[in-house]
């Protein structure tokens, strides 16, 4: 089957590929995978503390054409969203830029789910801290 | 485990009987006709459903099957018999290649009992085997980018990925006793342990597969 041109500018010039400090407290890290074709999806994201703002986003991809593409699109997609208007981000978006067939619309779920992840990873060390503060001031 | 009887009346006969399974039926008792077949395999061959079968005796059936439902038999048989003739050989020749391979026959029970294995969503994964296999991926692609000395690095890596493939193997095997033995509560929780070692054997046949490619390239 061919891949639209879209699939392969990305696959073939992924954009973003790398990795963020996983420690930093202003990174969100997603790992993601599809057992049935053995996919593994890592995308990072880097958030300013003060606007809320994605300031950067990373992503490394083992996988096929339509996986690496999803999420090098995915990250480019990510940068200069707010943490919530990257939560909004759907697979189908993905779908329709990368004109992906159905049989490669669940590499587009797992961009999604990477997304998710990752944000929720960000969410889950922003709120640590703050619990911690508010029990301090009890 | 018994099926409980199910009465079955005959298509051209019309005459019914209480039997313990579809797979009974392939033939009327009273007019010999086939009989519309049962599409699930276990039943189909007249196994227990169960991940361990005897291969033999799963062989020593499929012949025999093959030759009583072949289509050439029933070149002069009414055409609702022709037609049964097809499904039946169709059913039986899928259900020997799925019930055979023991990956394939496990993934057709969890799949029966409501695990859909290709619209698992990663949640399903556990994070460590995804850490695992990411870092997995991560050292294969510095080897192979790398030169010539990365070669017996390579090679260490794919009998290690063997050596994990035969542990999963084993451990596959096992798991696929405790299932059999294991009475009916307990085994969704089996099914669902199983399951996940299915799926790392897939990550690791995968990584297998990619550093067997990278000796192919490298030898050509």
């Amino acid at each position: 089957m061919a891949y639209s041109d879209k699939v392969l500018d990305h696959y073939n010039s992924p954009r973003n590929v790398g990795s963020l400090d996983k420690k930093d407290p202003h990174v969100g890290t997603g790992l993601v995978g599809a057992p049935e074709c053995g996919d593994v999806m890592k995308l990072q994201i880097r958030v300013n503390p003060d606007t809320g703002v994605i300031e950067d986003a990373k992503f490394k991809t083992f996988g096929c054409g339509s996986a690496i593409a999803s999420s090098s699109l995915a990250t480019e997609m990510l940068k200069g969203r707010t943490v919530d208007e990257a939560g909004q981000i759907k697979n189908t978006q993905i779908v329709n830029e990368l004109s992906l067939p159905p049989v490669k619309i669940h590499c587009s779920v797992l961009a999604e789910d990477a997304i998710k992840a990752a944000i929720e990873d960000y969410r889950a060390k922003q709120g640590a801290p703050a619990g911690g503060a508010l029990q301090q001031s009890v | 485990m018994s099926f409980p009887l199910i009465e079955h009346t005959c298509w051209r006969c019309g005459q019914s009987s209480e039997q313990e399974s579809e797979a009974a039926s392939l033939f009327c008792k009273f007019c010999n006709s086939l009989q519309r077949p049962v599409v699930d395999y276990f039943e189909f061959f007249g196994f227990d459903k169960s991940l361990t079968i005897d291969s033999a005796e799963l062989q020593r059936r499929y012949y025999l099957l093959s030759r009583q439902l072949h289509p050439d038999r029933y070149t002069r048989a009414t055409e609702t018999e022709r037609n049964f003739s097809l499904e039946a050989t169709s059913i039986l020749n899928d259900g020997y290649r799925v019930l055979r391979d023991p990956v394939q026959r496990a993934e057709y029970i969890l799949k029966e009992s409501g695990f859909d294995i290709g619209e698992q969503r990663s949640k399903d994964v556990p994070p460590e085997l995804l850490e695992e296999v990411f870092d997995l991926n991560v050292a294969l692609d510095v080897l192979r980018s790398g030169d010539a000395g990365a070669l017996t690095e390579l090679e260490a890596s794919r009998e290690r990925f063997v050596e994990m493939q035969n542990e999963i193997d084993a451990d596959l095997e096992l798991k696929f006793r405790q299932y059999d033995a294991a009475p009916e509560p307990e085994r969704h929780e089996l099914l669902t342990s199983i399951r996940s070692v299915l799926n790392r054997r897939r990550y690791i046949r995968n990584l297998l597969q990619e550093v067997n490619k990278e000796f192919a390239t490298r030898e050509a």
